[in-house]
């Protein structure tokens, strides 16, 4: 596994490993299995649907009250849903192709947080700002975070230990948390509503939220693509990527502004849902290789996958009351980042 | 990864002595304490403050005895404690950026204390510090166990540090979410704060300190050959496990107890210790009494802001170490990479 970090040698990532078949397999599972979320996140609520009212929803048929309930609240929290975790999955497979490290992503370096202290600052400061402009901001305390921690952990000077990472972000989460939660404890005014938010979730989406920020998920999916190539070679070294011609430093350049794109956008939009960006990409490259080519768009829809089924688990903690779908995905991701810790080998 | 015991440390200034430096420190957190005495929501003057504190019979006596001076004695104990406790991790770990938070300490405790306040509301106040003091240890007993494979190395305590940090985290976030009743008690616990403690809780942690602290001291010297690295200390006839455990074993019973009463206060035990060895040098023995006297420093100098800042309102200490040690912190990283 090229993924195990900064221990991988040449002969684990040179050619660039791609299983074209088992791509095709994961891809048509993926799709399978974001239908049947998408289906149930649909169905279940505190008003519970059957199949055929969700799909009568749908089409504008039956009764007036389940179409509205299908298509102006659910259907636009469950393509959020899909289109957060194809964000965050996709900026997790970034930083870790940027950094050769397995544990970055978007809320262990921090990227998170910033957004969040950025959105929660002007949230209280401001009360009715909403919409673009509170993305604009997220992208601003998403990208401060990424540059600051990724520089302050030597990324592109050298190899960096993924401890040194993982010790700066946590240190730097921490910090950008306790400034969050001073805003908050400083303006008392609904910390219960402002944590749900903190958690992260898709419970209120609205159609407007997801026309905000599908612009920037094109964007960014766009340009994770268009890097893909250059990531495939960033995997053999910076020094062998310089060999063969690669511009390394615009590679990480462009490569952290996507990932500000997407992770900022998400974050912005529903709050800093935890370790998609660390679940799915290792799945991922677990079953379809390391080619970025492959890995990246699997990746988005892996994680869409996910955070729709984790939506629906949501839905389980204390029905019929809404709960962030973000304490799903953290129950599951904690366990996760604490196997690929312990997988970590002694050297670094 | 920068080993601590081998790294050149150049002092900031012309280095004073040991003991002019404990005693500046020193002298500076008695004089901090006495101010702090008098700065609270309620007015209180200096003079008749003082007075109360050693016993003068006046109206101000019960809010000193009962407010004012356990929260002073706290930020000693506390600030002690964490100062100690983050210098040993740090030597053992071997990393400059660990802390007692980092293994998983602070936020183990978290888990213990919330679990207490919002799923057992009624239960009595005194059993949150002992909640939380078990949440600490089993934490790092969980980081000790899923680290060890023929060893507990340093990188991999650090990591599982960080991923049961994680899993503690999003336990307490579930459990805030799933009871929000009382989600502004968890929080202020979480950040960590001194208000409304009492002798009591001094009573709790301070046997604590005075029996740890010393224990701690006395690993000084071993502490030292672990920091040359694993093979030279084996080589040296240290048995490297063992001490590994014990040392971290104490130092995160020092750490826990320190949280139990004051909450998670971050960042003292992370930043004490480099401002202690930024001044005097690397070697054990040496740097802990001082970053002890640091972490005092900052605990004080946290509380009387929050008490003093806003003043209706007890703004967390836990908040002020952060806004304090938080960028120092980054000043750190950024020099480490250089």
């Amino acid at each position: 596994m090229a993924s195990s970090g900064s221990a991988a040698t040449t002969s684990d990532v040179l050619p660039a490993r791609a299983r074209y078949p088992a791509g095709v397999l994961v891809a048509l599972a993926g799709t399978g299995l974001l239908l049947v979320a998408a289906f149930w996140d649909l169905a279940i609520g505190a008003r519970p649907l059957s199949a055929s009212q969700v799909v009568g929803g749908l089409f504008g048929h039956g009764n007036v009250l389940d179409v509205e309930i299908v298509r102006s609240i659910r259907l636009p929290r469950v393509l959020m849903a899909a289109v957060i975790g194809l964000d965050l999955a996709m900026s997790g497979v970034i930083m870790q192709g940027l950094t050769a490290n397995p544990l970055a992503a978007p809320d262990i370096v921090g990227v998170s947080a910033g957004a969040a202290l950025v959105v929660v600052a002007a949230a209280t400061v401001f009360a009715q700002i909403h919409g673009t402009a509170l993305v604009l901001l997220g992208f601003a305390g998403a990208g401060i975070a990424a540059f600051g921690v990724l520089g302050l952990a030597g990324v592109g000077q050298g190899r960096t230990s993924p401890v040194r990472m993982a010790l700066a972000g946590v240190t730097v989460t921490a910090m950008l948390l306790a400034f969050t939660q001073a805003l908050l404890l400083l303006h008392q005014n609904g910390t219960a509503g402002i944590f749900f938010w903190l958690v992260g979730g898709v419970n209120f989406a609205q159609w407007s939220d997801l026309l905000v920020i599908l612009p920037w998920t094109a964007i960014g999916a766009a340009g994770a693509m268009l890097l893909a190539v250059a990531l495939n070679i960033l995997a053999l070294g910076d020094d062998v990527a310089r060999g063969v011609g690669l511009n390394v430093d615009r590679t990480r350049l462009l490569g952290v502004l996507c990932v500000v794109c997407l992770a900022g956008a998400a974050v912005a939009v529903s709050g800093p849902v935890a370790f998609i960006g660390l679940i799915v990409p290792h799945t991922t490259r677990r079953l379809v290789g390391n080619n970025h080519l492959l890995v990246i768009p699997l990746a988005g829809l892996l994680g869409a996958t996910l955070l729709t089924f984790a939506d629906v688990g949501a839905r389980f903690v204390q029905f019929p009351f809404e709960t962030p779908s973000g304490i799903v995905t953290a129950l599951l991701g904690a366990p996760f980042f604490l196997y690929l810790a312990r997988r970590h080998r002694a050297s670094a | 990864m920068a080993v601590l015991a081998a790294r050149p440390l150049r002092p900031w200034v012309v280095a004073p002595t040991l003991p002019v430096l404990l005693a500046v420190l020193g002298g500076a957190a008695v004089v901090l304490s006495i101010f702090s005495l008098a700065i609270s929501g309620a007015h209180l003057p200096l003079w008749p403050a003082l007075q109360a504190a050693v016993g003068a019979d006046n109206r101000y006596g019960p809010v000193i005895r009962n407010s004012q001076l356990p929260r002073v004695l706290l930020c000693w104990v506390v600030g002690c404690s964490l100062g100690v406790a983050g210098g040993v991790t740090q030597g053992v770990i071997r990393n400059p950026l660990a802390s007692p938070d980092v293994i998983g300490v602070s936020k183990g405790a978290g888990v213990g204390a919330a679990l207490l306040l919002l799923v057992l509301p009624t239960a009595p106040v005194i059993a949150i510090p002992i909640a939380a003091f078990s949440g600490g240890l089993l934490a790092f007993v969980a980081v000790y166990l899923f680290a060890y494979r023929q060893g507990a190395s340093p990188v991999r305590l650090a990591l599982t540090g960080i991923a049961v940090g994680a899993i503690c985290d999003s336990i307490v976030r579930f459990l805030l979410v799933k009871w929000p009743i009382d989600i502004n008690a968890a929080l202020i616990w979480l950040v960590g704060s001194l208000y409304g403690r009492t002798q009591v809780d001094v009573l709790e942690v301070l046997p604590w300190m005075l029996v740890l602290t010393p224990a701690l001291l006395f690993f000084a010297h071993r502490l030292d050959v672990l920091g040359l690295g694993d093979d030279l200390a084996i080589g040296l006839g240290e048995p490297v496990e063992r001490t590994r455990l014990v040392t971290l074993l104490l130092a995160v019973s020092l750490a826990s107890a320190a949280v139990a009463v004051a909450g998670a206060i971050g960042f003292v035990g992370l930043v004490a210790p480099h401002i202690a060895r930024r001044l005097v040098g690397g070697q054990h023995l040496r740097y802990l009494p001082l970053s002890a006297l640091v972490g005092v420093l900052l605990m004080l100098i946290a509380d009387s802001l929050g008490r003093g800042i806003h003043p209706p309102l007890d703004v967390p200490a836990g908040l002020i170490t952060a806004l304090i040690g938080g960028p120092f912190f980054l000043y750190l990283l950024a020099r480490i990479v250089r």
